[in-house]
């Protein structure tokens, strides 16, 4: 049934699957020991930046060219409450707290990104 | 091939095809990572390019997507261009595949590479289409799922052909 080269295939694929996923993982906990911003787009374009802290609570709602999102955050997390598009994609996609984590609604081409404020390529400062 | 069993077999797998297309949309997957598939749509193309080759392989995608997104409701819009992305690069993939590298890989490998590149593809696409580059983290998570899901469409099409009654001329 399968050949030998399917079952390398397989092999290669499920590796750099996992790579992937640890960079990713590895990558997300290196910046989550720093404050964060949301930031959100729509169309490329920055429409709304706001810090992600524990106590920051609301909502807002996103109106675009054909429909609307509406954006919650609660206890240093932030998620897509609602929207009226055909996939929902973003509303499944849940909560995000930590970078580079991002919510994406295609149709309306609303990102909402979670950045750290400091950059990362200083390790630590000592005064 | 007569002309007008062509016509027939090309029909009748544009309608399976968008049919499969059409109920893919609606079934939920019990994963965590949204966007998965099962690319069941991807079995009708699979066996398009063993009973008819390339060049109507390539034509039973296009049909698919246009009428899946036109059943779908979503024609034109950013999910139709992620759609038919994918299903091009993954077809001419395939058919390469195919072509060139017949007994290297069975069916079931050509579909799983066939649904790596779908998916790269439309991760891509997506990523451009809202300027953000940072979507391709999600390239590995969407290539776990890829793996079981291509063997499984690429063996459902290696079962189907094999099952495919010879006396209807369907093996050429």
């Amino acid at each position: 049934m399968l050949t030998k080269a399917d079952k390398w295939l397989v092999v290669v694929l499920v590796t750099l699957a996992l790579v992937g996923i640890g960079l990713n993982i590895y990558y997300i906990s290196e910046q989550s020991s720093q404050a964060q911003t949301v930031v959100i787009s729509v169309d490329g374009q920055i429409t709304k930046t706001f810090p992600l802290r524990q106590g920051y609570v609301g909502e807002f709602r996103i109106d675009g060219h054909n429909g609307f999102n509406v954006v919650e955050y609660k206890d240093g997390r932030v998620h897509m409450k609602e929207s009226d598009c055909p996939d929902q994609i973003c509303v499944q996609s849940g909560w995000i707290s930590t970078p580079p984590q991002q919510i994406v609604c295609l149709p309306y081409r609303v990102v909402i990104k979670v950045v750290s404020d400091n950059p990362a390529d200083v390790d630590d400062i000592v005064r | 091939m007569v002309k007008t069993k062509r016509l027939v077999v090309l029909a009748l797998l544009v309608a399976m095809a968008s049919a499969l297309h059409v109920l893919e949309n609606q079934l939920p997957i019990p994963v965590p990572v949204p966007g998965v598939k099962l690319g069941l749509a991807n079995i009708i193309s699979l066996l398009a390019i063993l009973m008819l080759g390339w060049r109507d392989a390539v034509y039973v995608a296009i049909a698919r997507v246009f009428l899946g997104s036109l059943f779908g409701g979503s024609l034109l819009g950013p999910a139709f261009v992620m759609s038919m992305g994918g299903a091009l690069a993954s077809i001419f993939i395939m058919v390469h595949i195919c072509n060139n590298y017949q007994g290297v890989f069975s069916l079931a490998g050509v579909s799983l590479i066939g649904a790596a590149v779908h998916n790269i593809t439309q991760v891509s696409l997506a990523a451009v289409l809202v300027h953000s580059l940072g979507l391709l983290w999600y390239v590995p998570y969407l290539l776990i799922f890829a793996i079981p899901t291509g063997l499984f469409t690429g063996l459902a099409a290696d079962y189907c052909f094999a099952k495919a009654p010879t006396k209807y001329g369907f093996k050429n």
